[in-house]
């Protein structure tokens, strides 16, 4: 497969993510449902509290996720696909779509994590396809977006934020 | 990888500071969080041992605001410089879509400075990236002290690449926003 340099979301497969994410919420009862780039970017996130911290919670969780693989490599295991973080409240589990997405569902202590196990197992299923399209297009609508306007206006937008 | 999101209308992108232990990859982010308008900038999370050494990431997300539609974020990590940490840096590393190697330009720094940059192009195949092609700037930092190597020196040791580098004095904020600003450029030029 060719190596790409980034992904491409179309409204299209946003749309299709955020229904994936908002079916398992409602099915688990969870609190909410994030899909994270492996890099700790936020591809989507259903949940108000989520939201607000959505960015730094990317960030942590990718982290972890990503040492653990490390770990997985210590122990010539290839890597955990899943991460189930316990709290007395509020739960977390991080589960991996193709080497390349993360999804995480965060629950209260009403929810089954068994539940949480299966239907993400699902979910998973699921993003993967849709991860299999958003590659595919990524190449066919780059330089639509990425055109030279963009790109002189992002240069003039680092240079006169960036300076001392 | 970076993730460029046409529903949302967003652009981000991760960029890596690396680089041995107290080169000073954190002061460059703390410099970035102090200057920068407080506007483009999140807050920035620091997860470090209590000694204050990064133990596992420093983390500050930027903000470019709109830019022909796009709002543009640039995500800047550290990695923890000390040897032991090796694994971490490995972690931290998945996804980057630039990296700034610091360079401690004391000459008692040389050797470290030596085996990072080869750990760096070790790790950089591991994750399947091609070091050659790869975004990349050099900063030589602590230009001020009075042991520092020459600037030729350290470039023909460390620049094999001869990618754009910067002096910099980063305590006091010297050379840390033209290193950003190169590594950002050449971030949006690969994308």
């Amino acid at each position: 497969m060719e190596q790409l340099t980034n992904l491409i979301i179309s409204d299209r497969e946003l749309a299709t993510i955020s229904a994936v994410l908002m079916k398992l919420m409602n099915d688990t009862n969870a609190t909410s449902a994030m899909l994270l780039d492996k890099s700790g970017q936020v591809v989507a996130v259903q949940g108000n509290e989520t939201r607000r911290n959505a960015t730094t919670l990317g960030a942590l969780l990718a982290g972890v996720f990503s040492s653990s693989r490390e770990v997985a490599k210590l122990l010539n295991e290839k890597d955990f696909r899943n991460i189930f973080q316990q709290g007395v409240q509020e739960s977390i589990y991080t589960s991996m779509v193709e080497e390349q997405w993360l999804l995480v569902i965060i629950f209260d202590k009403f929810t089954h994590i068994g539940l949480v196990k299966v239907l993400s197992k699902k979910a998973s299923d699921e993003l993967g396809r849709i991860l299999e399209r958003v590659r595919s297009d990524t190449t066919r609508t780059k330089s639509s977006v990425l055109n030279l306007q963009f790109r002189s206006s992002v240069e003039d937008t680092i240079d006169l934020l960036f300076r001392d | 990888m970076a993730l460029i999101n046409i529903a949302t209308h967003e652009i981000h992108c991760k960029i890596v500071y690396y680089g041995i232990g107290y080169c000073g990859k954190t002061t460059n982010l703390h410099h970035v969080h102090r200057s920068i308008n407080p506007n483009a900038r999140g807050e920035m999370l620091s997860i470090a041992t209590e000694t204050e050494r990064t133990l596992f990431f420093d983390f500050l997300p930027l903000d470019l605001g709109t830019v022909h539609g796009f709002r543009t974020r640039f995500h800047l990590y550290t990695v923890p410089g000390q040897i032991l940490y090796e694994r971490t840096r490995l972690a931290v590393l998945n996804g980057a879509d630039g990296i700034v190697f610091v360079a401690d330009s004391q000459a008692e720094k040389f050797e470290e400075n030596i085996q990072s940059i080869a750990e760096l192009e070790m790790n950089m195949r591991r994750i399947g990236k091609d070091m050659m092609s790869f975004p990349l700037v050099m900063q030589w930092n602590k230009r001020d002290m009075p042991n520092a190597l020459p600037v030729p020196v350290l470039e023909r040791y460390l620049n094999r690449r001869r990618v754009p580098s910067f002096e910099a004095v980063a305590a006091n904020g010297l050379g840390v926003f033209a290193t950003l600003r190169a590594i950002s450029k050449n971030v949006m030029a690969q994308l």
